[in-house]
């Protein structure tokens, strides 16, 4: 489900079904990677949105944690304390999507699941093949949420 | 100057007709284009939409479908791909499912759980479906998959918009 009015109406029924966040992790910067960034937020956005059609039973999406990324420090503090508000809900399992690498470098100090897929040239890509390239991904993305839920059972 | 010379009168009467004109055609020509616009529209196929299959390459066995078209919701415009589970059932009747899960709208997918095989799972809470797609009571499901009406046109298969069943 997305954050939105009418799927969070949804949430609200079937809460008990949901135990799963997922939060894209969005750089910006004003330096020097300004494209680069732009195109890992892009890339992120598309990746869990579309992960969002396929489980959107299962999955609530949560809006980006949009972030400068020259301020690493305090984005990771901030982070661990949305990661605190999920957990301490219902949310068993916490899923972050990022093409940002800075992330996984620091991937320990965070208790969810850092999904990190280096971001494609997708606007250069032509309409077709950008939707089997992202499909592919996000077929194989979801093999992994669902394992992570067999795991638990 | 000339007798039949235009007066004050005359004047302000030929501007008022013809700016009046303009602005009665102004607020009627959208509206005589709203009342005709259907009979404009109307095509044969109507909302049904093409998909990349030949009706002759459908088998018994439930295939992924995927058709593109254009939605627009509120300001978006955007392309949407839809996607049907496609098979032909024991009578030879063509089935085309929504892969839509009824419990709270996972993707479901055609035999991908090892326990429950020739049967639509949803990997979200292991909602399970007949081939029919009837759902198997005492799953999360309650009602059966959405079925696509469907046409054939030289022998192309087209899909129209999902229909809801009654629950098992």
């Amino acid at each position: 489900m997305k954050w939105s009015p009418a799927d969070i109406e949804k949430f609200m029924k079937a809460s008990e079904y949901i135990d799963t966040a997922v939060v894209p992790l969005l750089p910006v910067s004003l330096g020097d990677d300004m494209k680069e960034t732009a195109s890992m937020t892009d890339f992120a956005n598309i990746l869990s949105s579309q992960l969002e059609r396929q489980l959107q039973g299962r999955i609530l999406l949560l809006p980006g944690y949009s972030y400068f990324k020259n301020t690493a420090q305090e984005s990771m503090a901030l982070l661990q304390k949305w990661e605190t508000q999920l957990m301490d809900r219902q949310f068993r399992h916490v899923f972050y999507v990022t093409s940002d690498i800075d992330w996984k470098q620091r991937e320990g100090q965070l208790k969810g699941t850092l999904l990190w897929l280096p971001s494609l040239p997708l606007h250069q890509m032509d309409e077709g093949s950008k939707v089997s390239v992202m499909e592919d991904q996000v077929r194989q993305l979801m093999n992994l949420f669902i394992s992570k839920w067999r795991e638990e059972e | 100057m000339s007798k039949n010379r235009v007066s004050r009168r005359q004047f302000l009467n030929y501007t008022l007709t013809g700016v009046g004109g303009f602005m009665a055609a102004g607020m009627l020509m959208p509206m005589v284009r709203f009342a005709v616009d259907p009979v404009l529209k109307a095509n044969a196929s109507g909302d049904y939409i093409a998909t990349n299959v030949k009706v002759a390459d459908i088998t018994n066995e439930p295939q992924r479908v995927d058709f593109t078209f254009d939605q627009v919701d509120a300001w978006y415009e955007s392309e949407v791909t839809g996607t049907a589970w496609v098979f032909k059932n024991d009578e030879g009747k063509i089935v085309a499912l929504s892969p839509v899960c009824k419990h709270l709208g996972c993707t479901v997918d055609w035999n991908a759980d090892k326990q429950n095989p020739n049967r639509f799972f949803c990997p979200c809470h292991y909602g399970l479906y007949e081939k029919d797609g009837t759902n198997v009571p005492n799953t999360p499901p309650l009602a059966p998959l959405d079925v696509y009406p469907y046409q054939e046109k030289d022998g192309i298969l087209y899909l129209g918009k999902a229909q809801p069943r009654e629950g098992a």
